[in-house]
């Protein structure tokens, strides 16, 4: 798992790299791996991020993309928008705060078996984030959208089902 | 209620009841109107919709329940309609027909743009972030704008596929919201913002169609129902449980099993 503070920005790309290891090699080998992306923000634009194995450029790298639907920005007073932390109260039943940070994933299972089969080990993930306003023409890489807490991936093993 | 049918497969007696409707709605300002329905999900505060959380489907089919009640209260023959973005002819015109403007200057089709009744203190609050240029038109009393993409970027069957192979709920809630996401910044405009995204008519048939994914996962093999500890929890503003929004038979509407061309 690796820290969104761990990550390294290039603004020259607007791109943001996680240094995430993975040779495969394991028996029995994975049938699903997922990228998955925790506390992540959705306050101001929505925003699109692609996602790359390796180096960006090779060709195979693309690893596939997921959007964010943003809620546009602020709108109350001073604090509105502070996320408190999650209440340890049990008589707390108020629901959670809108802006709560997210957890996804994108699944890779097909890119990442490409990549192992040609040879390569998983060394990086790359993501490149687009803003994604109302209106088109002002569609954007930025590295200041697609903030999160951490990244990881994990890989699963589930069996054929007989028949 | 009755049956919600695919948008591009209304017939014009349909697509006029729905019409109507939402045009009768857009001059209710009181909780019959869509000006309070639309803002239930957004602006004006408090907002109450649910994302990122797996009260999402559920909360959005009672949404859209309560809001096609309101259609029906002002024509009996209004349906909300399905919007499948995975169709050929979604890939190759977007948005169907019964949505689109039907002049780029005077649109006389209500379900192209809808009206946005705020303040003007929220107004301006929302004008201030450049960043939601293009969301709205102009003016005091503004309509939602949308500035579409290449329509073979919209979701393709394969992927609702994939959703429909999800083996939880939650899977399928985190699958189906992702999808829907797409779809929002596809549209573009007001429909790119969680705060005004409702007050595009699209909205309503972009949520149908999430809606039924999701009925047609809990009637495939696959379907469970969400984990226990969610069935009892209510969906605000709406006096609904999750429990209560499972069967669709039982709030009074079903999904046509035709299919769009």
């Amino acid at each position: 798992m690796v820290d969104f503070a761990d990550t390294t920005a290039d603004p020259g790309t607007f791109t943001r790299t996680a240094r995430i290891t993975f040779a495969g090699g394991g028996e029995p080998e994975f049938t699903r791996a997922d990228l998955v992306f925790t506390g992540v923000d959705h306050g101001k634009s929505s925003y699109e991020v692609r996602v790359f194995l390796n180096d960006p450029a090779a060709d195979g790298a693309y690893a596939g993309r997921f959007h964010v639907f943003g809620h546009g920005g602020c709108f109350g007073d001073l604090g509105h928008c502070d996320v408190p932390e999650p209440s340890a109260d049990p008589t707390d039943l108020r629901p959670r705060h809108q802006l709560t940070p997210l957890t996804t994933y994108l699944t890779v299972t097909g890119p990442l078996r490409r990549l192992l089969a040609g040879g390569t080990a998983l060394e990086t993930v790359t993501m490149l984030a687009i803003a994604l306003p109302p209106r088109r023409e002002d569609h954007a890489p930025t590295l200041d959208l697609f903030l999160f807490r951490t990244v990881d991936l994990r890989t699963y093993f589930t069996p054929a089902t007989p028949g | 209620m009755g049956t919600r049918k695919e948008a591009g497969n209304l017939t014009p007696a349909e697509l006029g009841a729905l019409q109507g409707a939402f045009t009768r709605a857009y001059a209710i300002r009181d909780e019959r109107g869509y000006g309070f329905f639309a803002g239930v999900h957004g602006l004006p505060l408090p907002s109450y919709c649910a994302h990122n959380t797996p009260l999402f489907l559920p909360w959005h089919r009672a949404y859209l329940y309560f809001f096609e009640r309101a259609l029906a209260d002002l024509d009996p023959d209004a349906n909300l309609a399905w919007w499948d973005w995975t169709t050929p002819r979604s890939h190759r015109e977007g948005l169907p027909a019964a949505f689109r403007r039907t002049a780029a200057r005077v649109n006389r089709n209500p379900l192209a743009t809808g009206p946005v009744r705020l303040s003007a203190a929220e107004l301006s609050r929302f004008r201030a972030d450049p960043a939601n240029r293009g969301a709205l038109s102009d003016g005091p009393e503004p309509w939602t704008l949308r500035d579409p993409g290449d329509p073979d970027e919209l979701p393709r069957a394969a992927t609702i596929a994939r959703a429909l192979a999800a083996p939880t709920f939650a899977d399928l809630s985190t699958l189906l919201e992702g999808i829907h996401s797409s779809v929002h910044v596809w549209v573009g405009g007001a429909m790119s913002l969680i705060s005004v995204a409702a007050y595009d008519p699209a909205f309503y048939s972009h949520h149908a169609m999430i809606d039924r994914v999701w009925y047609l996962w809990q009637n495939s093999g696959r379907g469970l129902p969400p984990p226990t500890a969610l069935l009892d929890r209510a969906l605000p503003p709406f006096p609904m449980t999750v429990r209560e929004t499972l069967d669709i038979a039982r709030l009074g509407y079903g999904y046509a099993l035709d299919v769009a061309g």
